[in-house]
């Protein structure tokens, strides 16, 4: 659990402190009348003034808070503990449950609150008892929609599924693992209650039916006051600060509630604009590489202080070339790529590098001007082609629009085009499909859609981020296929980000590895699979199922976390070949030859064991 | 030995409801029998829509199979009182695919894989945190780990986590749903290491379902290869992917990328999309993407033919397994859309 906020805690607690104590303070009597002093402004004695029939007004304030707070917090919390009982029974134990309580409620709501309760106060008869069961009523048709909507998100979630398979009851389920995790939205509406409950309760002792005068209530003293207002007009304010003020306490307490109970909050965002420190001056001439990085470092603000999860990458992509970037997840090669679109989330920024795409600086761009070259000039497709489309619309008009949005041309050309793309795509019966709407088509179908919209308008460089990464083996053949077969067509640079280094080694023709935020080997795909020279990629190399059959070899321990980098080589504690000058200094980017480099001081040696190893077998 | 658990012709149906169309039955899962001894591993191998997470749900009991029957240690499944298949899920657990929500994100990890000890009463509530220590020690954690939250792990040490969550109970068989599908492949090795390691250690029974036969060969004994909820080929895994003698298997083999240049395999590339699992071909299923197909293949279902020692097919062909080393082959649109014109016809 986190820390709670202090502020809505103290608050709440004090007004609650009073409501309690109030028998006991050294108060006049709330209903002990003194005509003749009647709307006397404040003084020594009664610190607030005198009310219409010269009762004490702080007093009165006070006991008010013990009426309103009382029925409002009963009548919530009655209502809460109910109607969570009722939404969990009806969203997990099953249909016949789902119907009774659902459509009881749905009776309940066909009321307007306020005529439901003048109904029942007629009936009745005015007074608290009546009060903390009617507003409880009222405001129970919520809290069963809350946790009935809770309890549908989370019944079919995985970790309520394994609670099943170890053998738990439903009464654990519901209690344990699925009402905690429906636990943050009924906060909100308890809070939301008590704060709506207060002012119901506050409305109905107005107009007379709540809290039954002369007992001193919230309510009752506005409309009291209102009727001297030309008089004595802070004798309105007093009641409606106090009803103010609780109410947003109240909601305070239970944002900052919600907030402690929940262990994986994110810490707000501070309003920063994005701000790019230092960048190198254009100085690379046009024409070229495709992509161009150099340099690129990025930071994320945390509350543990500025991380670096990309330093000093650079990488070039020539047209017509595969690049694939390879590493595990957090290595920094997604954010990289991100950081080319301008797609970078909130919290990161560029803190240093340039990045040149077919010759025009892209990472100092305004949005305006980055919306004009993505897609056109460079194109992303991500992981899961299910997120990325809209489910919504037809995945031909999908296509059509990503061309739109760069060219001018008429819809029906745009549709004819979008046809001719889905073909070349390898989707059988374009024209037919691109009438489908997504949940139609399987994830490989969708890819190939990505692929489509990615190319619609002829961009110079494809990024793909683990696009095989969800689709079935078989279809990530094709997909690898497809790629290669369009960057050749097409001759576009062709980014391909990945952690798995065996998918990539067929159609690569250079591969960067990634640790840790660094690029830590990077060459020829023959040569760097022939002979690795970072003793990472060759751990990585025998991380793959073997040939053979045999088990494959695990590296030791974890990447580790961009707050606690290693002072030296970053792969150091997890290195077979670690010697002590490797943990005192970061390793340089070193060239060992045919421009394959290396970020190891130990390379040759790495290279020598490799050789030895081949003469071996 | 007898085996610990046995499916019997086991099939399972779910109902596609339309609101303008036919109810259709969905086949998930068609006829397929098995049995895992202790200590035994069998491979499920099979693409999304094969029914294999299907079948892993129905030996759990997590699913009552529409026909054929799921028996642990002689006992039905579908026999037993709730309360007594509650207590029998002691002794078979499930490694969920995907680590991050697979764990409850709102408690402590250690209360999670304490959870199984506690339902079940294993050791007296006192025992427990030294239960749970000893479990993240099993798994390569420490016991220090168990106070924190799901989030302040990596995507392995959450595997880590399920695994030993799923341990808690002192299991026999584990069904392990694509563990390692999720993770990187440098994870993957430390995890399926953890799992080779404790079926050796505990003598688990272990079902490892995987659309990944590179893993599925370095980790199990025997394999079975699903293809739309029907058996296409069982066996020893080494003998099934030495040489396989269904064109399913045969492609599916030949989609593993390699490493090594000098191994690297002829690709038969699958045209196509597997059909749905709701309007099937007739005969055999994988006929439409089939490289080998012959017109007998549409008359009817292939029966599972024993090909070796244990080994059995579900093709009418003989000369697959004879092909020798797998030979490129891509295959024109042309099945599939002959597949289309006799469903439209």
């Amino acid at each position: 659990m986190r820390t709670l906020r202090l502020g809505p805690v103290v608050g709440v607690a004090a007004i609650a402190l009073v409501a309690v104590a109030v028998p006991v303070l050294p108060l006049s009597n709330p209903t002990a009348m003194d005509i003749m002093h009647r709307l006397a402004p404040p003084s020594a004695a009664h610190w607030l003034g005198q009310d219409g029939y010269g009762r004490d007004v702080l007093s009165r304030l006070l006991w008010g808070a013990r009426s309103s707070l009382g029925v409002a917090v009963a009548a919530a919390g009655l209502a809460c503990v109910i109607g969570t009982g009722l939404g969990l029974i009806g969203g997990y134990l099953g249909r016949g449950a789902e119907f009774l309580t659902m459509r009881s409620m749905d009776i309940v709501l066909c009321f307007p609150p306020l005529v439901l309760a003048l109904l029942v106060i007629t009936l009745l008869g005015p007074g608290t008892a009546t009060l903390i069961p009617l507003l409880a009523l009222v405001y129970l048709p919520g809290f069963v929609r809350v946790a009935y909507a809770g309890v549908l998100s989370v019944r079919n979630q995985n970790y309520v599924e394994a609670m099943r398979v170890l053998g738990a009851g439903r009464a654990r389920i519901m209690l344990r693992t699925i009402l905690p995790n429906i636990g943050g939205p009924i906060l909100v509406q308890f809070s939301l209650a008590i704060a709506a409950a207060i002012l119901l309760e506050s409305g109905l002792s107005f107009l007379g039916l709540g809290v039954v005068p002369p007992a001193p209530s919230w309510g009752g003293m506005i409309a009291a006051a209102r009727a001297t207002m030309a008089q004595a007009p802070l004798l309105l304010l007093w009641p409606c600060l106090a009803l103010s003020g609780t109410v947003l306490l109240f909601n305070a307490l239970c944002d900052a509630v919600r907030d402690a109970v929940d262990p994986q909050r994110v810490p707000r965002r501070r309003g920063a604009a994005r701000v790019l420190d230092a960048l190198a001056p254009g100085l690379v001439a046009a024409g070229g590489p495709v992509l161009d990085l150099c340099g690129l470092t990025i930071e994320i603000d945390t509350p543990a202080g500025t991380v670096c999860p990309v330093r000093d990458v650079s990488l070039q992509v020539h047209s017509g070339e595969i690049l694939a970037v390879v590493g595990e997840s957090g290595s920094g090669k997604s954010l990289s790529g991100l950081a080319l679109m301008g797609l970078l989330p909130p919290a990161a920024r560029v803190a240093a590098g340039a990045a040149w795409i077919e010759g025009q600086e892209v990472l100092r761009l305004d949005e305006a001007a980055l919306r004009r070259i993505r897609g056109r000039r460079v194109a992303m497709i991500f992981q899961d082609p299910h997120h990325s489309l809209d489910p919504v619309h037809r995945i031909g008009a999908q296509v059509a629009e990503a061309i739109r949005a760069h060219r001018p041309v008429s819809a029906r050309a745009a549709r004819s085009q979008a046809v001719e793309l889905l073909r070349q795509v390898g989707i059988s019966d374009p024209e037919r499909r691109a009438a489908a709407f997504p949940h139609e088509l399987s994830g490989g179908m969708l890819q190939r859609v990505m692929i489509a919209i990615g190319i619609a308008n002829g961009p110079r460089l494809l990024i793909a981020d683990e696009v095989t990464t969800a689709l079935d083996v078989t279809i990530q053949a094709q997909v690898i296929a497809l790629l290669a077969d369009l960057r050749r067509a097409r001759g576009m640079g062709l980014l391909l980000i990945t952690h798995n280094l065996a998918l990539v080694s067929e159609v690569a023709d250079r591969i960067a590895v990634m640790y840790a935020g660094e690029i830590v080997e990077q060459g020829s795909a023959a040569a760097l699979l022939a002979r690795p020279l970072h003793p990472y990629t060759q751990a990585l190399l025998r991380s793959a199922p073997g040939e053979d059959g045999s088990l494959p070899e695990a590296i030791q321990g974890t990447v580790p976390s961009p707050q606690a980098r290693p002072a030296g080589c970053a792969f150091a504690p997890r290195c077979t070949y670690r010697r002590p000058d490797c943990e005192t200094a970061p390793p340089p980017l070193v060239d060992a030859g045919g421009e394959h480099l290396t970020r190891c001081i130990r390379w040759y040696e790495v290279a020598a064991s490799v050789r030895s190893a081949e003469t071996v077998a | 030995m007898s085996p610990l658990l046995v499916a019997e012709g086991l099939g399972r149906d779910f109902a596609a409801r339309g609101w303008f169309t036919r109810p259709r039955p969905v086949r998930a899962v068609a006829d397929v029998s098995l049995s895992v001894a202790r200590g035994e591993a069998i491979g499920l191998v099979g693409e999304s829509g094969s029914g294999k997470s299907t079948l892993g749900r129905l030996l759990l009991g997590m699913l009552a199979p529409t026909s054929g029957r799921v028996l642990v240690d002689g006992q039905d499944l579908a026999r037993l009182l709730p309360s007594d298949l509650r207590r029998l899920r002691r002794r078979m657990q499930l490694v969920f695919q995907d680590p991050y929500s697979s764990l409850d994100p709102r408690r402590r990890v250690g209360a999670q894989i304490g959870d199984g000890i506690a339902i079940h009463r294993l050791v007296p509530a006192a025992e427990r945190e030294a239960r749970v220590a000893a479990l993240l020690a099993m798994v390569g954690l420490e016991a220090a780990h168990g106070a924190r939250y799901p989030h302040e792990f990596s995507g392995g040490q959450r595997q880590r986590i399920g695994i030993a969550r799923a341990l808690a109970t002192g299991p026999d068989l584990l069904v392990a749903d694509e563990p390692v599908s999720a993770l990187d492949v440098s994870v993957q090795a430390q995890v399926l290491r953890l799992l080779a390691d404790l079926r050796a250690r505990l003598g688990l029974g272990l079902l490892f379902i995987s659309h990944d036969l590179a893993v599925v060969r370095s980790l199990c004994d025997r394999v079975m290869v699903l293809y739309l909820g029907r058996v296409m080929e069982e066996g020893p895994a080494a003998e099934v992917l030495r040489a396989p003698h269904h064109p399913y298997t045969r492609a599916l083999l030949s989609a593993v990328p390699s490493l090594d240049p000098q191994h690297r395999r002829q690709r038969i590339l699958l045209a196509g999309e597997p059909p749905s699992p709701a309007d099937p071909p007739s005969g055999c299923v994988f006929r439409t993407r089939c490289p080998w197909v012959l017109p007998a293949c549409a008359t009817a279902v292939p029966p599972l033919r024993p090909v070796g020692d244990g080994h059995r097919s579900a093709c009418i062909r003989s000369d697959i397994g004879e092909a020798g080393p797998l030979v490129a082959q891509r295959l024109h649109d042309n099945t599939t859309r002959q597949h289309e014109q006799e469903r439209a016809e």
